[in-house]
């Protein structure tokens, strides 16, 4: 079937590209390519897939890919998102740093505060 | 009390608030001479503003939020070797007479922190929407911390050095407030509430929070616990 080979040879190219571009460690390419093998065999051979269903109590192999594909994304999500709060914390840590380096002292009166340090510089390196 | 201030030093986040930022300040240095704006990055001259009429001024180089503000004034205050850091609006809500009679109150009860009140003092203007938005918020509080507050956010507070220690905000957005309750609860702080009156001016609720906030602190606070 046409769907069969576009699969395949998509699945072939992205295969190359891990092998050729990927900069990993060994383990984790290994790991990718074998996902893309699992892959490629089981577009070859669909019956398989339902094979692997009907052991688990799933009608069809695509259903099963479906129902693994969704709680598989959930949670990347969610680990996307609380590393994204974990690095707004670091981001934080980082700017509360810089803040208290740099005080400005009152300046009452004074016309642009923001803009002083001219004479005051020679404290800093 | 006047002279007696000292060792207090009043955190003042702070994010685009020109308008009013100055006469907060100016009011503030009357009776309290250390008071530290924190501006989160304002576009608008809130900076500026805020170190002419006297405060030191935090610049954070990127917005944060509030609750980043306020840790960044504390830890700023406990690094100067404050022995006792409040907590103040920079809108023009909260009154620098209610402050002191706060401190007073910490002073003389010998607390680790006091909390201002406006359902225990006078509250000039408050629209029907958010009195019903903070009554829920001390109800969250009080099933979350089993603390009995009657106002739980409120952004009038003064406390020990020990105590601001103890707070450490990690909550950077709107989520603080709840965050520096639970603190108190977990820690063990002695607390008083104290009654303060709050000035709902125009200004203050075109700024304020608005109900949609509330859903963002929810997600915040859930995420919070998901990490513990």
């Amino acid at each position: 079937m046409t769907i069969q080979l576009v699969l395949i040879t998509i699945l072939l190219l992205l295969a190359l590209t891990v092998v050729r571009y990927m900069r990993a460690p060994r383990r984790a390419r290994l790991i990718v390519l074998c996902v893309l093998g699992t892959g490629a065999y089981l577009v070859w051979q669909p019956n398989h897939a339902n094979l692997v269903a009907h052991l688990l109590g799933v009608g069809r192999g695509a259903d099963l890919l479906l129902y693994l594909w969704i709680v598989l994304t959930f949670s990347v999500i969610l680990l996307l998102y609380l590393k994204i709060v974990e690095m707004n914390q670091m981001l934080t840590e980082v700017a509360r740093r810089l803040t208290l380096l740099n005080p400005i002292s009152p300046q009452p009166g004074r016309e642009d505060p923001m803009r002083p340090r001219s004479d005051s510089d020679s404290t800093r390196p | 009390m006047g002279a007696k201030a000292k060792g207090l030093h009043v955190v003042v986040p702070a994010y685009c608030e020109a308008e009013v930022i100055a006469d907060t300040v100016a009011a503030l240095v009357k009776i309290f001479p250390d008071v530290i704006v924190v501006d989160d990055n304002s576009p608008d001259a809130t900076a500026r503003l805020a170190s002419s009429a006297g405060a030191t001024v935090l610049r954070h180089p990127v917005n944060l939020g509030q609750g980043a503000a306020l840790q960044t004034g504390i830890a700023f205050a406990l690094d100067r070797g404050a022995a006792y850091v409040a907590t103040f609006d920079a809108d023009g809500q909260h009154r620098p007479a209610d402050l002191q009679a706060m401190f007073r109150v910490l002073l003389d009860e010998r607390v680790d922190i006091v909390l201002g009140s406006h359902f225990l003092g006078n509250t000039e203007r408050i629209p029907p929407s958010r009195s019903l938005l903070l009554k829920a918020a001390v109800l969250f509080s009080r099933t979350t911390t089993g603390l009995n507050l009657s106002d739980t956010h409120n952004g009038l507070r003064v406390m020990t050095a020990g105590a601001a220690r103890a707070l450490d905000i990690r909550q950077n957005r709107m989520a603080h407030a709840s965050e520096i309750i639970e603190a108190i609860a977990r820690r063990r702080l002695s607390y008083r509430e104290a009654p303060v009156t709050i000035r709902y001016s125009d200004y203050s609720l075109r700024k304020g929070q608005k109900m949609t906030g509330t859903v963002n602190i929810l997600v915040d606070l859930m995420v919070a616990w998901l990490r513990q």
